[in-house]
């Protein structure tokens, strides 16, 4: 029986945007699950909830009465009290009723042809209500329809009830205006909002119920997710199915495996990088730090910890074949994850990049190292030549090493037995990594809704930035989403910490901050003020580091290190 | 009588084709709408305006003084031509809200400016030549075009 509702329920989920004609204003509830009630009309769906409420309060459960079909159809959308009713009364978040309230009243503005209906029906059974959901945020989370009103012939008819399933009505109905009633006042306001807050509580709840590890709950509260999601436009809807799908994949057991395809990520990355400024803006202020600290210096070697596809170092090279004097002498090495299928990814990309040096003159030597993780690496393999000026460069890689213990630790000494000049390090500025499965569920919340709503500026209106770009923008920011929530020990590698911490972490180390400076800053709004929604993005700087947010958020922040 | 004033003047009529120097002299001045404009006149027109050094002079006759061996960058990563329109021009005006076509010439740049349009330039040949046309880069053959991370300057800014 919860079979056939919640099927039901699924076939008729599927909003259909199109206007009435009379063109009102739909609600956004009803439309969500099928029915179209103008908002004009809600006031009277309204006056039938509270006489169904009445009419309820005065029925008696007993199998005499007739009861009407659980499984019904509705033929009349306005006759919405069921499902209406279990929103209000914040019953069952599954669909379990077994059937429907009804009173001759509604039948009445029913469409339905043979409409028998006498006084008898004027029962109501009350459904099997049986969630064990706190009230307070159990309410309004139905999304049941699939509730229709059989005209019911006989008394005592409970068995005759099975009516085989009528067919789906049209689309278009208009809800009926003949409808009665004694002026109850008050009318019902729904409105998308109270959607998208009531999305944020289930999220909530269900990440709550996973980590006192109630399942049950937390698999009807996925479920309704679902179906609020829907109900939410842009942003939202997809960080909440995001959110969803890292859910249940705890809850089914369905962990993600860890993502061995570099070259993927690497993709994925490039549109990310296309889409938005983020990673531009970590590329532009690493580099202008790296410019300043390579003045005066004539042979410069870039140790690189996050090659990917080299993004970051066109525009140095460039810098540094202007700058009076000339330009050094370049040496570069990379380091990256094994690559799956038989390309030598490191090294072709570093060719690319010595094609590009030599067509603007900058002498350039490149070395690519594979590595598991920058904890494998060994500060003999790097070969620092006398007199050579070292940086060392990591742009969201930092975070992955907290996954093992004593890692960081390892590849910070590594960095400091290097002498670099200077280290420049870009992380996300958040806190996700703490020990609290709720917390950090909600930091990420909060902080890939920001993330989310900046990507939906960025997208085009007038198409150039390509939607398969943002879509897979949002396809590599929901992959750390999943591994934010979804994973667990050496598994979740995105373990990212706020700037406060690594400030921490890196003086423990043995570093001192290096300020950004107003080049930098400079650089950076400009850069920030070409993107279209430039007005949302904001560049604070944070006592010499430098942090990119949308609007009051940050969102990621670039620091300068050097040795004490 | 009007007839003969007609052919006297035809006579004496100075031919800009035939003074390049003076033609190019007023092409130098010339904002890159109307340079646009005068490609279409002619061949001879045509060939001139896409002359690296008229382009070069747009974007750079405000900055005093250029500096030393970026002409040999900028011809390396494609041409004047190309850096003002991929580059200069989108940053000028998208940093100038409301500026004018005529403000946007008066107006100095600044070095920052400079420094931004260059990086992005080079970042753009990056892309295009290496990456786009190197095949390796651009994974799961998604679209022919190269990718170019600057297309965000080509979208008006909503002001």
């Amino acid at each position: 029986m919860n079979q056939e509702i919640y099927s039901k329920a699924k076939m008729w989920s599927c909003p259909d945007q199109a206007d009435d004609d009379a063109g009102g204003v739909e609600d956004e509830l009803f439309a969500v699950l099928g029915y179209k009630v103008k908002s004009s009309d809600m006031a009277e769906v309204a006056q039938k909830i509270q006489q169904l409420e009445q009419v309820m309060g005065s029925v008696q459960q007993d199998g005499g009465l007739p009861q009407l079909a659980s499984d019904t159809v509705h033929y009349n959308p306005s006759d919405l009290s069921s499902w209406l009713e279990s929103m209000i009364t914040g019953l069952n978040p599954i669909p379990e009723f077994d059937s429907s309230a009804s009173s001759d009243l509604f039948l009445d503005s029913s469409t339905i042809t043979s409409l028998d209906n006498t006084s008898s029906s004027s029962s109501v059974v009350n459904s099997r209500a049986q969630m064990v959901v706190d009230s307070d945020f159990g309410s309004d989370l139905i999304a049941i329809p699939g509730k229709a009103v059989y005209p019911s012939n006989g008394i005592g008819n409970s068995n005759s009830i099975h009516q085989p399933p009528p067919p789906p009505p049209p689309k278009k109905l208009k809800a009926s205006s003949d409808d009665l009633h004694s002026g109850f006042a008050r009318p019902v306001l729904v409105d998308s909002q109270e959607n998208g807050i009531r999305l944020v509580h289930t999220l909530m709840a269900c990440a709550e119920a996973v980590q006192q590890d109630n399942f049950k709950l937390a698999e009807a509260l996925v479920k309704n997710i679902g179906f609020l999601a829907v109900s939410q436009a842009g942003a939202m809807r997809k960080v909440a199915t995001y959110f969803a799908e890292a859910l249940a994949r705890i809850i089914y057991r369905l962990y993600p495996a860890n993502p061995q395809d570099s070259a993927f990520t690497d993709m994925l990355q490039m549109h990310f990088y296309e889409t938005c400024p983020y990673l531009k803006f970590a590329h532009f202020t690493a580099n202008q730090a790296i410019l300043e600290a390579f003045a005066g210096k004539s042979r410069v070697h870039v140790i690189d910890f996050s090659m990917k596809q080299g993004m970051q170092w066109p525009a140095l090279l460039q810098a540094l074949a202007l700058r009076p004097g000339g330009p050094p002498s370049f040496r570069l090495t990379g380091i990256g994850p094994p690559s799956h299928d038989n390309t030598d990814h490191l090294q072709e990309v570093g060719w690319k990049l010595a094609q590009l040096a030599e067509t603007i003159n900058v002498e350039f030597e490149y070395r690519g190292f594979v590595a598991n993780s920058l904890a494998d690496l060994d500060a003999s393999m790097f070969d620092i030549r006398e007199g050579e000026t070292v940086a060392v460069n990591s742009i969201f890689e930092l975070h992955q090493l907290l996954a093992r213990p004593g890692a960081i630790e390892k590849v910070l000494q590594l960095v400091k037995g290097l002498k670099p000049e200077i280290l420049t390090v870009v992380e996300q500025e958040a806190n996700h990594n703490g020990n609290v499965f709720l917390d950090r569920f909600s930091e990420s919340l909060h902080y890939y809704s920001t993330l989310f709503d900046s990507l939906e500026s960025c997208g085009g209106g007038d198409g150039l930035v390509s939607d398969h770009d943002k879509v897979m923008s949002e396809v590599y920011l929901g992959r750390q989403i999943c591994n934010v929530v979804a994973c667990e020990g050496v598994d979740r590698v995105e373990r990212h910490e706020s700037l406060g911490q690594w400030r921490s972490r890196l003086g423990m180390a043995g570093f001192e901050a290096v300020h950004l400076g107003s080049n930098a800053y400079k650089q950076a709004s400009m850069l920030l003020a070409l993107f279209a929604g430039g007005d949302g993005y904001r560049v604070e700087e944070n006592n010499g580091c430098l942090m990119l947010g949308w609007h009051t958020r940050p969102l990621i922040a670039t620091s300068a290190w050097k040795l004490k | 009588m009007a007839l003969a004033n007609v052919f006297e003047k035809r006579a004496n009529k100075f031919c800009i084709n035939d003074n390049m120097d003076v033609l190019i002299e007023i092409l130098k001045r010339l904002d890159d709408r109307s340079l646009g404009v005068a490609a279409c006149v002619c061949r001879l027109w045509c060939g001139l305006t896409r002359n690296d050094s008229l382009w070069e002079h747009l974007c750079f006759r405000h900055l005093s003084p250029p500096q030393e061996g970026v002409r040999t960058v900028v011809l390396a990563l494609g041409g004047y031509r190309r850096l003002y329109m991929v580059c200069v021009k989108p940053v000028l005006s998208r940093l100038r809200v409301g500026g004018a076509a005529a403000e946007l010439e008066r107006r100095v740049w600044t070095r920052h400016e400079v420094e931004l349009s260059l990086s992005l330039f080079c970042v753009d040949y990056y892309e295009r030549v290496l990456i786009g046309g190197g095949g390796g880069g651009r994974l799961g053959g998604d679209s022919a075009a190269p990718p170019s991370s600057l297309m965000f300057l080509c979208k008006a800014v909503n002001v």
